[in-house]
């Protein structure tokens, strides 16, 4: 044993380059994996730690709304058996801002559930006893990190900090994080006792038409969950039955991959499962390629290395001690590859979070668990990938490896080409998706139908929702500012949703629409454009509670003119249609454009402004003048200023860190790629050393020396291409079915992958082609 | 010790039939000193390497130490041939990441010989070869001549009854190649079986008798009258 393993290091030194290659290409493909596999794992199993999570249930429509009533708790506190415990949780429609002393404020996730939060999900308690820690009002626990921000390093329990410059909450205990392994994400909780005393007013509490938070269950044991659904439902007055005939209990760990959308703070973490099962496969695709490196690596080692083992078998060694041999040394490389991509993924994983968004739970990777299962994947991919070359080597006659008639026949070369071509379309079908995915955000950034650049959106804080007129002033005072608008809209914002009643030509219908009210500017400093009827217009007071639909609201409800309809949601308050715009995204691409209804209210969160600058350097000076302007009136909250260019392309998110993610293992897929035809081009120039000197003193020039040593790996990427270009179409094609807009499959984004692999594998075999090209001939003989 | 009768082997391709030895038989006793001569390609190395139970026969019969061995198995050839059998090859076929030591300890490896035993009798070999000083050296670091002697240490380091060397000189000047047969001659003079393959009419002169071979059949065996071995 430690003879082999002697052996094997030194055979590695025999040829560093080439075996450090080798190792390099799969300890990255490993990194990659490990890091994708963690990550999925980590989506796959979220709220898995959640000890009574086997129990607990969210309750609400199945679909996307997953808002309850207050005296929904109550109600089944009273009178439904099979629950031990109910939690009603809730976020603000504006996020609270949170001040202690000799700090800046700073916009909270604050969120608001009964006090046995706690008592059904599972957290850490770093300070205090989060069980009994919501039983005061006025009291919060907040997250480790938030604690620190907040007191430093001290204890936080007993502290006091400002909620919104008003309140003061007393901080009663403190918990670890749970980021990557919870749907949860808040940084701060508070009780529904505190919520009365802070935001008093309104039914929320008592009324069966104000659904403003979510309901958790912790069912009892044995409890089946759809009866308790039924039972729950018969607790609604009648006329409210309607709203959710179709809600059930959903388990809380399908909560992540469910597609319930929340208003306002958002404290629910919601998954991908497509987007997972896409990296899982990529993850895959990138092993492949680092394997195929192996595969060909070694055939060519094997090659050298033939002799040397015939020489064994000349001596005395048996078939299986040359078999182990040889699968020895795999798992040594294997094993080693494992080691350093470890340790790679401890060193880059943040960089990699930063980048790519991609969250998870490093602790994971040096449990025994973890070890144990890589070390077992990689002993069998050791073993499985050097199998056949073992038992070739092994079972030959000693004379023919002597001979090195061992496997040195064409069917292998024919091998070697076809796994090389495999890699290269793996690696085109990566860079083609990367294309893809970046031209399908452009397309959603730019043809949303609105006007985006030169425009600021202000966050109103209270103090300056409060001083609104003041503002409009100063801003309008402003040289460069050309037009404002006050509104609720803001790209990426979740937009209310109404169902109300239309009396139009004497016929009631029922409607459902999303709805935002904006000033009359809205329509000018968005650039929509109208196709019936008039905007309204602030100068007019008879203009008030006018409302203007989208064509979409026409599409849907079946409706040619919708002048004069009324839209009612009580009897005493109606809106008048008075115009229908042009349809434009209001949401992402991803989804389609639904029923519009803007309304002119008074009611507004942001502040829109649309400058207009001649340079950069007047533009910077703007932004600072304008939120100098808005902190003078707002100093007790913090104020936000973000370009509608910077908001919409926020939308895609989600896509924005998908491509990266793609772009990144694509990257790596083509830099494993690239070290794989090295090697190989490498082992080639070395094979042909001979062959070259031979030519070169016949008159070969050193261009048709390059030409010679680099056309096969040319003529494999161009079959890549050729293979690859289907299998990509086809694979977009399913994902562009999942955007309601969608970019078109232009041909270039094909045509610039197979280019771009081109490139890249002529740049890196060329360079040890014209070593080999312009080497003496004479030493290159001398050499052979 | 070795007997053949009708030894013949015909190497099959799918375009042709190659009939490397042609009903070859012959007999080597036991402490001979034979050389094998021939122009190339008649079939020489093909001999040895039957001989050495490298290779099968493809009719006829080949006696090692009074058993048929011509069709035995892959296996057991290498049974047999571990530990009676050295061999000492034009190329030296030593392996590089090895060093001189590790070299020459192999074939007592595959012995399962206990790692003291092939100490000692490594280190005797090196000693009487003259290598001692040269055992942690890699072949890479050794010249022609010191590859070669290491390549005989090793073939000698198990007590084998046969040595079989296939141009042992081919790639050595004259002062080491005289050197080399002078250490083959004195294995022999020892008491080791050597059948030599050579194109050297000097090298052949160290040997008792010489056989002579033209295209895959003996033509004439001479003795060397004051080496005979009664």
């Amino acid at each position: 044993m430690k003879n082999i393993f002697k052996w094997s290091i030194r055979n590695f030194l025999r040829n560093p380059v080439t075996n450090l290659i080798n190792l390099l290409g799969l300890a990255v493909s490993l990194a990659m994996v490990i890091i994708l596999s963690v990550y999925c794992y980590s989506e796959l199993t979220v709220d898995h730690f959640q000890v009574k999570g086997d129990r607990i249930y969210l309750y609400g429509d199945k679909s996307d709304h997953i808002y309850t009533p207050g005296i929904l708790k109550e109600q089944i506190d009273m009178d439904i058996a099979g629950v031990e415990s109910s939690v009603r949780v809730g976020g603000s429609w504006e996020a609270p801002v949170f001040q202690v002393e000799h700090k800046e404020p700073f916009t909270s996730d604050l969120i608001f559930a009964d006090e046995d939060f706690f008592r059904l999900f599972t957290y850490k308690a770093v300070e205090g006893n989060p069980e009994t820690a919501l039983k005061e009002p006025m009291t919060v626990v907040i997250t480790m990190s938030l604690a620190t921000k907040l007191f430093g390093n001290g204890q936080a329990v007993g502290k006091t900090l400002k909620m919104n410059n008003i309140n003061d909450l007393t901080v009663s205990a403190v918990i670890e994080e749970q980021e990557s392994i919870s749907c949860f994400s808040f940084s701060a909780i508070t009780s529904m006792a505190t919520r009365k005393i802070v935001q008093p007013g309104g039914e929320e509490f008592a009324d069966w038409g104000e659904s403003n938070f979510q309901t958790f269950l912790l069912l009892r044991k044995g409890i089946v969950p759809d009866e308790t659904a039924k039972s729950i439902f018969k607790l609604f007055p009648e006329e409210y039955q309607k709203y959710y005939k179709e809600a059930g209990l959903t388990p809380l760990k399908k909560i992540y991959f469910s597609e319930f959308t929340l208003f306002g703070s958002n404290y629910l973490r919601f998954g991908d499962k497509t987007k997972v099962m896409i990296l899982l496969m990529v993850a895959s695709l990138v092993l492949l390629i680092a394997l195929v490196n192996f595969i060909n690596i070694s055939l060519s080692q094997w090659l050298e290395k033939i002799r040397q083992i015939g020489v064994m078998k000349v001596i005395g060694a048996n078939r299986l001690t040359i078999f182990l041999n040889i699968l020895f040394e795999s798992f040594l490389l294997f094993i080693t590859a494992l080691i350093i991509s470890i340790f790679l993924v401890l060193v880059v994983h943040p960089a990699i979070w930063n980048y790519a968004g991609l969250h998870f739970n490093t602790g994971i990777i040096l449990t025994p668990g973890f070890i144990f299962i890589s070390v077992t994947v990689t002993f069998l991919l050791s073993v499985f990938f050097s199998i056949l070359p073992a038992l070739r080597i092994s079972s030959s006659g000693a004379i023919d490896n002597m001979k090195k008639t061992v496997i040195a026949h064409s069917g292998n070369s024919f091998f070697k080409s076809f796994l090389v071509t495999a890699q290269f379309a793996i690696a085109i079908v990566l860079i083609a998706y990367t294309i893809l995915i970046q031209k399908q955000v452009n397309f959603g950034i730019s043809n949303l139908g609105f006007n985006q650049e030169n425009i600021i959106g202000i966050k109103l804080t209270p103090q300056l929702s409060e001083n609104k007129e003041v503002f409009n002033k100063i801003l309008l005072e402003e040289p460069y500012v050309k037009r404002i608008s006050f509104t609720q809209y803001y790209p990426g914002k979740i937009i209310s949703q109404w169902g109300a009643q239309l009396d139009i030509d004497g016929e009631k219908k029922q409607v459902d629409f999303d709805t935002f009210s904006a000033d009359a500017d809205f329509f000018e400093l968005m650039g929509l454009q109208l196709s019936m009827g008039r905007f309204y217009s602030n100068d007019l007071s008879s203009d008030k509670g006018k409302i203007l639909v989208n064509e979409a609201f026409l599409r849907e409800n079946k409706i040619s003119n919708p002048l004069g309809g009324k839209i009612s949601m009580r009897a005493d308050r109606y809106y008048e249609i008075i115009g229908v715009i042009k349809d434009f995204h209001f949401k992402s691409v991803t989804q389609p454009i639904t029923p519009l209804v803007i309304r002119n209210d008074s009611y507004s969160s942001y502040c829109l402004v649309n400058l207009q600058t001649a340079d950069f350097k007047s533009l910077n000076s703007a932004i600072h003048n304008l939120k100098a302007a808005a902190a003078e009136l707002s100093p007790s909250f913090p104020v936000e200023l973000v370009f509608f260019e910077q908001a919409v392309e926020n939308m895609y998110q989600s896509e924005l860190m998908f491509r990266r993610i793609f772009s990144l293992f694509s990257g790596c897929a083509i830099v494993i790629c690239c070290m794989g035809i090295l090697a190989m081009s490498l082992s080639a120039c070395k094979h042909r050393v001979k062959e070259i000197g031979i030519r070169k003193v016949n008159g070969a020039k050193v261009t048709e020396v390059m030409t010679m040593l680099n056309k096969d790996f040319v003529k494999w990427v161009a079959i890549a291409f050729i293979i690859a270009t289907p299998i990509s179409w086809f694979a977009m094609h399913k994902w562009l079915e999942d955007f309601a807009y969608k970019t078109n499959l232009s041909w270039w984004i094909f045509a610039l992958a197979g280019v771009l692999a081109l490139v890249i594998a002529l740049l890196t075999v060329s360079w040890q082609s014209w070593r080999a090209a312009t080497r003496n001939p004479v030493e290159a003989l001398r050499y052979e | 010790m070795i007997r053949t009768i009708n030894l013949t082997k015909i190497f099959r391709t799918e375009e042709i039939e190659t009939t490397a030895l042609n009903k070859v038989t012959l007999e080597i006793k036991q402490g001979e000193f034979v050389a094998i001569m021939g122009p190339s390609g008649c079939g020489k190395s093909t001999l040895l390497n039957i001989i050495g139970l490298l290779d099968n026969p493809t009719d006829g019969e080949y006696y090692f130490d009074g058993k048929e061995v011509g069709k035995l198995s892959e296996r057991n050839r290498t049974l047999l041939r571990k530990g009676n059998i050295g061999f000492v090859f034009q190329s030296f076929n030593l392996i590089d990441e090895l060093t001189v030591f590790e070299n020459i300890e192999l074939p007592l490896i595959y012995l399962k010989l206990k790692s003291r035993e092939r100490r000692d009798k490594v280190q005797q070999v090196l000693e009487s070869m003259k290598m001692g000083h040269r055992k942690n050296h890699f072949p890479q670091q050794l010249s022609g001549g010191q590859q070669q002697r290491v390549a005989i240490s090793r073939a000698v380091v198990t007590n084998p009854k046969l040595i079989l060397a296939d141009e042992p000189t081919g790639n050595l000047d004259s002062k080491n190649g005289l050197e080399v047969m002078n250490l083959l001659t004195e294995l022999n003079k020892a008491g080791t079986t050597i059948v030599m393959v050579t194109h050297s009419l000097e090298n052949a002169a160290f040997a008792h008798r010489v056989i002579n071979l033209f295209d895959g059949q003996i033509i004439t065996e001479s003795m060397h009258v004051s080496e005979a071995v009664i």
